[in-house]
C-alpha cells in the first residue's frame, strides 16, 4: 500500500499553508522533505501522523500505518529512565520479556546500554536524543516521521548520532520520512530530497541522492534558495 | 553531572543566621517574662520547659497527643480522597473546574472559627475536629491536584497518543508522576493548615482527650506556662511531618536533581 497526499488543501486562518498539494512516498527509503523555516513542512508531517487534519484532499496510506515519532524536543518522561522511556510504547503491545528484549536492543544500538538506568536529567543533550531514536525503532511499526529532530546538536555530535540512526535504520529497513532545514543531515540521511518553497508550499524539485551526490544536492540548494 | 556538595557556604551561613535568631528569640522571651515580674502571666523559657517534662509525664498525654494525631489523620485521609476525586477530573475538564472553582475557593476562604461554630451544632464533640480538618484541606490539596494535571506538558500526552498509548496508562504514567510535585507542595501546606484547624476544632469542642482540649483546660486554670507547653508540643509534631513529607518526597522522586 503507498504512501500518497493527494490534492491536499490546509489553511491557518488567512494563510494558505498547503494548496493542491500532492506527493507519494517511497515505503522502505528514507525520504527528505527540505524547505526553509515555516513553509509549512511540519504541517506536512502531522497531516501525514494525524496530528492535523486536511481542509480538503485525501491523506492514504498512513491511517493504516504503526507511526513512531522523533520530536525536535525529544518528549522523553523525566520521571522514567532510558529503559523506561524506550520500553513505554511497547507495553501492551509486546509480552513483558519480548518488551524489554526489544527495548535493551535499540538502546545498546544507539550506544547506551551503560546508561539504562540513568533518568533524563542525568544524560546530555544527545544521549537524549538518542534515547527518542531507540524508542521510535522499537516501536513495532513500519514509518518513522522525524521533524528537525537534530537542529539543537553541535556538529560532531550531530554526525554521530545520523551515524547510530543509519546504523540502525540499514537492519530495519522501515519507511523514514523526515523534514529538516539543514543541508547535511538531508545529504547525510535522505536518498530521496524533495526541495520545497513556501506560500504556498510547492516541490521545486526532487533529488536522489547518495554520498558521491552531495556536492550536486548542494549547488540544487544554492541555486533554488540562493540565486 | 555537577558535582554535588552537601551544603555549601551560603547554606551553612543561613543555618547559623537562623540559630541566631532562635537565641535572640529564647533571651527576649526570658527578658520579656522577667520585666512582667509574673510567672504566671508570661512564664519564662525555663519554667515552660519544665511544664512541658511535667505535661510529657503525663498519663493523659500519649493518649491527648494519640487522639489529635488520630482526628487529623482521618481528616486528612478523608480530605485526600475527596481531592484526588475531584482534583482529577477537574484538572482533566475545565467544565468540572469551573463547577467546582467556586466551592472551593469559598471554602478556602471561610473562616475556620464560622466552620466550626456551625460543625458544633452538627456533630458530636468528638468528629468536629476531623470534619474542620477535612474541610480545611480538602480545598487546598484538590486545587493542587487540578493545577497539577492542568500544567501537565500536552507535548508528552500528545507523545503518548501517538504511540496508542492506553488512557489509563496516560494517567498513571503521565499525569500522575507529573502532578506529584504539586501534590507533595499541597501535601505540606495542607497538613499545616489541617494541623492548626483541628487543634481549634477541639480547644472548642472539647473532647475527652485532645491537644486543644488539654490547652483549653490549662486555660480555665490560668496555667500559662502549660498552655505554651501543649503549643511547644504542637509545633513540634507540625515540624515533625514537614520532615515526613520532604523526606517522602524526595524518596519518591528520583527523577529530579534536588538541590
Amino acid at each position: 500500500m503507498g504512501l500518497k497526499l493527494e490534492n491536499i488543501a490546509k489553511s491557518y486562518k488567512d494563510r494558505v499553508i498547503l494548496d493542491q498539494f500532492s506527493l507519494e512516498f517511497k515505503p522502505g527509503s528514507i525520504t527528505c522533505l527540505f524547505g526553509p523555516s515555516g513553509c509549512g513542512k511540519t504541517t506536512l508531517l502531522n497531516l501525514m501522523g494525524g496530528i492535523t487534519r486536511a481542509d480538503s484532499g485525501s491523506v492514504s496510506g498512513f491511517p493504516e500505518e504503526k507511526i513512531s515519532f522523533i520530536f525536535q524536543e525529544t518528549r522523553l518522561l523525566p520521571w522514567k529512565t532510558v529503559l523506561g522511556n524506550v520500553l513505554f510504547p511497547l507495553i501492551g503491545k509486546l509480552p513483558g520479556s519480548q518488551a524489554v528484549e526489544t527495548a535493551r536492543k535499540f538502546i545498546r544500538l544507539v550506544g547506551l546500554e551503560n546508561e539504562e538506568a540513568f533518568y533524563p536529567y542525568q544524560l546530555s543533550g544527545g544521549m537524549k536524543q538518542r534515547v527518542s531514536i531507540a524508542r521510535a525503532f522499537a516501536f513495532p511499526g513500519s514509518l518513522i516521521l522525524m521533524d528537525e529532530a537534530f537542529q539543537n546538536l553541535d556538529n560532531t555530535l550531530k554526525y554521530n548520532i545520523l551515524d547510530s540512526f543509519l546504523k540502525i535504520w540499514k537492519e530495519d529497513g522501515r519507511t523514514v520520512i523526515f523534514v529538516t532545514h539543514d543541508i547535511d543531515e538531508a545529504v547525510k540521511l535522505g536518498q530521496e530530497i524533495i526541495f520545497l518553497n513556501h506560500n504556498p508550499l510547492q516541490i521545486i524539485r526532487s533529488v536522489s541522492t547518495s554520498e558521491g551526490l552531495s556536492e550536486a544536492v548542494k549547488s540544487a540548494v544554492r541555486e533554488i534558495y540562493y540565486p | 553531572m555537577a558535582a554535588n556538595y552537601p551544603m555549601n557556604n551560603s547554606s551553612v551561613r543561613n543555618r547559623i543566621i537562623s540559630l541566631c535568631a532562635i537565641v535572640i528569640l529564647v533571651i527576649g522571651w526570658e527578658w520579656l517574662s522577667r520585666s512582667f515580674n509574673s510567672r504566671q502571666i508570661l512564664p519564662g523559657p525555663l519554667d515552660t520547659l519544665n511544664s512541658l517534662i511535667n505535661v510529657a509525664g503525663k498519663p493523659d498525654f500519649l493518649s491527648s497527643l494519640g487522639f489529635t494525631l488520630l482526628r487529623g489523620l482521618i481528616g486528612f485521609l478523608f480530605a485526600f480522597t475527596g481531592a484526588i476525586l475531584i482534583g482529577i477530573p477537574a484538572g482533566l475538564n475545565s467544565g468540572i473546574e469551573a463547577g467546582f472553582k467556586p466551592i472551593l475557593i469559598t471554602l478556602r476562604s471561610t473562616p475556620v472559627v464560622a466552620i466550626i461554630l456551625l460543625a458544633l451544632i452538627w456533630f458530636k464533640a468528638e468528629q468536629v475536629p476531623v470534619f474542620i480538618g477535612f474541610l480545611t484541606m480538602f480545598p487546598i490539596l484538590a486545587i493542587n491536584i487540578s493545577q497539577g494535571i492542568r500544567e501537565t506538558d500536552t507535548a508528552f500526552i500528545q507523545m503518548a497518543h501517538l504511540y496508542h498509548i492506553k488512557k489509563r496508562r496516560i494517567l498513571t504514567d503521565i499525569y500522575w508522576p507529573s502532578i506529584l510535585p504539586y501534590l507533595y507542595s499541597g501535601i505540606s501546606t495542607a497538613i499545616g493548615f489541617g494541623w492548626r484547624s483541628v487543634i481549634i476544632g477541639e480547644v472548642l469542642s472539647q473532647p475527652r482527650y485532645g491537644i486543644g482540649a488539654m490547652m483549653q483546660d490549662a486555660q480555665s486554670y490560668l496555667l500559662v506556662s502549660e498552655v505554651i507547653a501543649w503549643t511547644v508540643i504542637a509545633i513540634l509534631v507540625s515540624a515533625v511531618f514537614e520532615w515526613i513529607i520532604r523526606l517522602v518526597e524526595k524518596r519518591s522522586i528520583r527523577w529530579k536533581q534536588w538541590a
